[in-house]
């Protein structure tokens, strides 16, 4: 019985044992199931977290090449609808007796108004076409306007009048909300103080007047004359308004043209004149009492061609000039010492031709945009800094007799000759990028020539942004150079010192030391180098420069008197470990660098080395240069070159060493010639990581440099890169505004450059790992 | 119960005792040991041949790592232009031995050295000597090939060029020469600028045989050059070793005792850090007069 007990004990644990391994084996098949699938999606995680930071930067980048879209999205004919009648007396483009003088629409686009011959004001729906009110303008009532001048602002115009008079008016649209939430809005109308020019009637006007209430026109007579006024009025204590009154006759300087535009800068300072036989006469007003004929130009090719339109950009800077032959051009003042006035004007841009001539100009009041129309009824959006033709619309081929764009960028009214009104949805959100832009120089207004310049804000509305990310991208590879240049000799040569001269213990000690180096947060590093390193640096250039040179000769002093020094000295220290002499030599070498510092300074650079920079190599002195990042950013990326570098060379294989010194090659020779080449796939995928770190840095160069987008290699120079200039600006970015895609366009190139070093490294190391792979 | 407890203590005497016949089999043993270690040394001594025109003489020799000694009180002369050979079973010290010829275990970590190792005369472990110049007249070849990433020609005008010489056509001359010396200008003359990496494993050791043999050295030491190859290759090294001890003196290490008797003219017979035989390589094999020596190369241990 027992036996059998037995024995059915023994076949259950044979059994238990093999149920028991046949369970471990399905538990290790669900572990190593379970680490494949943890593994594996890992790995797929970091790849597609990585894709997708690039998708989403890319998804932010990409609109800022998206093209103009518009729609038409009203179309009527106003006759019919508004009950107004357009005259056609003559077809020419210049010189024509205009029915409609102006039209122009509230930022909601949804009121529009046109200004006609009768002196009345209609504001019309933009939804249908008729008629809301009609206002007369009071100070000149039963007066016919003969001609009108719009402001670059799209707000303020002025009416000529046959007898002689010129009224300002101000037209804005008052917006209120109902308490359902119901917009409302109220156009309302503000007419000046009339003024008498002469008693005659005023073909064409240019008017604008200053902050100062000084104002001041320019008018075209019915007998062909250029007249210019200016009113100046100033407040006293005693009395309430002086005014002064010029006027001058400025026919004779015109040498029998005949005008066809006329434009006056809101400065009252330049008065441009257009006329049919192709010439641009620039007049300088500033001087009222005298006003200069500055310049005459031949501003058409073929000369002769007749000027058809003139008009400002925004800021009343640039003016846009348009021909007969369907020519569009930008030109402003540039510093020239042979002009008068010490401006020039000169041709910047210039733009795809319409072929037909040009009818119209009107500026956008958002940004740098223009449009132009002409006699055969098409419309084209241009942009002034970018130099490029945005869109191109045609109408019914009549030509156009108004145009308007809508104070928010967003909409284009046009009137041609037969009364046929058409209002267009714009989406133009970013149309001052282009490769050229962001990459390439571009003739700025006010500058004197083409240049790479970032600059994103400025004081005013009117401020061109200057978006080149050239300087940026230059001030990223500067920081890294200079970095690079601290970094790499003494990260390379510490690392060839550790791994082939030093005792083994001494290395287990400075290893770890030189990687924590790297773990100081680069914040701390750009704060210290900021605030305290730049101003110390500064007082002691001269010292900075005479260190390397004292270090090295007091080493080798140092060296040869060791050379020298009795045995029982040298027994004292181990091999490998004398290095620790040199500590205390170079301490001495910085401290009798600094003690040379004014004896130098005094004796080179006359007691002033900053003056001596300016005056003998004409460099600037910043106090945040590139010498601060590169001490400060050389600090950060030396323990990344030199942690790899003494890896890679101690990995050298010990036989290959062996080898080269059994063939009575000295330590330093077997380092050179053996250990550095065989290490060398390595110490390049060190540099690689290095840079790719001195290329992303951010807190370093956003606290050690000034910030100046400049480019220039000067060392006493500051910089701003890339990632510093993402960090300064993303704040006062608005979410979706051309800047704040521009910086997300910085963060893709920063993305690239980074990927190309990374890749590039990757692929010298595999070179180089296949060249010395066998081993 | 008393029978129990009878029982156990009678166990743990048992143990004791136990105990105490291992303490004395150890003394025993380690009484034997040092009896025959001194037997060995005896024998060693008595065993010196005399060799009439020495390069390498060593005297009284030991080597410490850290306190522990790895050769002890070797005292040979090696002859000039004969290939000796060291054999022996691993870990007695032969690989050791041999880098103390050129001062390779200089780099080594906690080595101490004592005794004396004059080649041609000269004490190379003065303190005057140059430890570069001592190496360039000892050359080496390794038991693993150790080409540098270099191309076929650079790796044999290496030496050359540390020496100082710079002119291509003496280096050219140089380099067809050592390749020559080593047998293989035939098969690496149209391929110089190649990698020497691209060489087949028997043609790397004889790149670096050419390479150790492009300074001319006195000595040429060989670490088991051939136990990394396969039989062919070890024949053509074998055949270069016999054709090399015409111009060179040549100690080579090795574990295959077949190679020894094909090549050496003068064998040592190590164990245990001490040269238990020296004598003309027939006699070694043939008519040893030591017990271990006889047990060794008949194959009874090792």
């Amino acid at each position: 019985m027992s036996v059998i007990t037995r024995l059915k004990d023994v076949e259950d644990k044979i059994y238990l044992q093999s149920a028991f391994k046949s369970r471990i084996k399905r538990k290790r098949q669900i572990a190593d199931f379970f680490a494949r699938l943890v593994v594996t999606s890992g790995g797929i995680a970091i790849i597609l977290s990585i894709l997708a930071i690039l998708f989403f930067i890319t998804i932010e980048v990409i609109p800022l090449w998206r093209g103009v879209k518009a729609d038409l999205s009203g179309r009527f004919d106003i006759k019919q609808t508004a009950g107004i009648a357009i005259i056609i007396t003559d077809d020419t483009p210049f010189n024509k007796p205009i029915p409609i003088f102006a039209i122009g629409l509230d930022e909601y686009r949804e009121i529009g108004f046109i200004i006609t011959k009768t002196g009345k004001i209609n504001f019309i729906s933009l939804k249908d076409g008729s008629i809301i009110k009609q206002v007369p303008l009071s100070k000149i009532e039963g007066k016919n306007v003969s001609s009108i001048f719009e402001s670059s602002n799209n707000k303020q115009y002025a009416l000529g009048t046959e007898d002689g008079y010129v009224l300002p008016v101000e037209i804005n649209f008052k917006v209120s909300f109902t308490q359902e939430g119901k917009r409302i809005i109220e156009p309302r109308l503000f007419e000046g103080e009339p003024f008498l020019v002469e008693s005659i009637t005023l073909n064409k006007l240019a008017y604008n007047q200053s902050s100062d209430d000084s104002r001041a026109a320019a008018v075209i007579t019915s007998d062909g004359r250029l007249v210019f006024v200016s009113v100046e009025t100033s407040s006293s204590l005693i009395s309430d308004e002086i005014k002064n009154l010029f006027k001058h006759d400025l026919t004779s300087g015109l040498k029998g043209d005949n005008v066809t535009s006329l434009e006056l800068d809101s400065f009252l300072d330049n008065l441009y004149v257009g006329t049919k036989e192709g010439r641009l006469y620039h007049w300088s007003v500033s001087d009222k009492q005298n006003p200069k004929l500055v310049d005459v130009i031949s501003a058409t090719a073929p000369p002769g061609t007749p000027l058809t339109a003139l008009g400002f950009l925004l800021g009343d800077r640039s003016l846009i000039v348009g021909d007969a032959s369907g020519v569009v051009s930008v030109w402003f003042q540039v510093e020239d010492e042979t002009s008068p006035i010490g401006r020039k004007l000169q041709k910047i841009h210039h733009f795809k031709s319409h072929n037909q001539p040009i009818t119209n100009i009107a500026s956008s009041s958002r940004d740098r945009s223009f449009l132009s129309a002409d006699s055969s009824g098409n419309i084209s959006l241009h942009h002034a800094t970018s130099n490029q033709t945005l869109l191109q619309l045609s109408t019914e081929g009549s030509s156009i007799v108004a145009i308007a764009f809508a104070p928010k960028a967003n909409g284009i009214l046009a009137i041609d000759q037969k009364g046929v009104f058409y209002d267009w949805d714009i989406d133009n959100p970013h149309p001052e990028t282009n490769l050229k832009t962001l990459f390439g120089k571009v003739w700025y207004e006010g500058y004197s020539k083409p240049d790479y310049v970032w600059q994103s804000t400025g004081g005013t509305d009117e401020f061109e942004p200057k978006l080149s990310l050239t300087p940026l991208a230059y001030g990223t590879l500067k920081g890294a150079l200079y970095a690079l240049i601290f970094a790499i000799p003494l990260s390379l040569l510490g690392a060839i010192c550790v791994s082939q001269f030093m005792h083994p213990s001494m290395r287990n000690v400075i290893k770890p030391i030189i990687e924590i180096m790297a773990a100081l947060p680069s914040v701390v590093l750009g704060f210290f180098a900021g605030l305290w390193l730049a101003p110390y640096i500064e007082k002691i250039i001269p010292a900075v420069f005479l260190m390397p040179l004292v270090i090295t000769i007091l080493t080798l002093v140092a060296m040869i008197l060791w050379k020298y020094l009795p045995k029982f000295i040298h027994a004292r220290f181990r091999e490998g470990t004398e290095f620790f002499l040199l500590i205390p030599i170079i301490i001495l070498g910085i401290l009798i660098s600094i003690w040379l510092n004014t004896p130098l300074e005094n004796m080179l650079f006359g007691g002033d080395y900053r003056n001596w920079l300016f005056e003998v190599l004409g460099l600037q002195y910043d106090q945040r240069n590139a010498l601060i990042v590169g001490f400060a950013m050389g600090f950060a990326v030396i323990p990344i070159i030199f942690s790899i570098a003494e890896d890679a060379l101690s990995n050298v294989p010990k036989h290959l060493t062996a080898g080269s010194l059994a063939l009575g090659a000295n330590r330093w020779q077997t380092a050179i010639k053996v250990v550095l080449p065989t290490a060398s796939a390595g110490i390049s995928s060190a540099i690689m990581i290095g840079l790719g770190r001195a290329v992303g840095e951010t807190m370093i160069v956003l606290m050690a440099t000034g910030n100046t987008p400049i480019m220039d290699w000067s060392i006493f120079n500051g910089f701003r890169a890339l990632s510093a200039n993402i960090a300064v600006e993303i704040p006062e970015a608005p979410h979706g505004g051309t800047l704040y895609r521009v910086l997300f366009l910085a963060a893709l190139l920063l993305f690239f450059v980074t990927f190309v070093l990374n890749t590039a490294a990757e692929l010298v190391r595999q070179r180089l790992r296949k060249k010395y792979g066998q081993l | 119960m008393e029978v129990i407890l009878n029982l156990a203590s009678v166990q743990g005497n048992i143990l004791k005792y136990n105990q105490i016949l291992k303490k004395s089999d150890q003394l025993i043993k380690q009484n034997l040991e040092d009896k025959k270690q001194d037997s060995i040394r005896k024998e060693g001594r008595s065993h010196q041949l005399e060799i009439s025109d020495p390069i390498v003489e060593i005297e009284n020799l030991t080597l410490e790592y850290d306190g522990k000694p790895a050769i002890i009180d070797i005292l040979i002369d090696i002859p000039k232009n004969h290939a000796t050979a060291v054999i022996g079973p691993s870990g007695c010290g032969k690989s050791t031995l041999l880098r103390c010829l050129n001062r390779l275990n200089d780099l080594i970590d906690g080595v101490t050295i004592e005794g004396s190792v004059k080649i041609s005369g000269e004490d190379i472990y003065d303190s005057n000597i140059d430890v570069t110049e001592l190496r360039k007249r000892v050359g080496m070849v390794f038991q693993k090939s150790n080409p540098f990433p270099k191309s076929i020609y650079e790796n044999v005008a290496y030496g050359p060029r540390l020496s100082g010489i710079k002119n291509s056509t003496d280096l050219d001359e140089i380099v067809e020469n050592s390749l020559n010396g080593a047998a293989l200008w035939e098969e690496v003359k149209d391929r110089l600028g190649e990698s020497a990496l691209s060489l087949s494993g028997g043609q790397q050791q004889r790149l670096c045989i050419a390479r150790a043999i492009a300074v001319e050295p006195e000595v040429l030491l060989m670490d088991e050059p051939c136990s990394d190859l396969d039989p062919i290759a070890t024949g053509k090294i074998e055949d270069l070793i016999t054709e090399l001890k015409q111009n060179y003196t040549i100690v080579i290490v090795t574990h295959n005792m077949q190679q020894a008797a094909r090549v050496s003219d003068y064998t040592a017979f190590m164990y245990l850090g001490r040269i238990i035989e020296y004598d003309i390589t027939e006699n070694i094999f043939l008519r040893p007069t030591n017990k271990q020596t006889e047990d060794y190369v008949s194959g009874k241990f090792g």
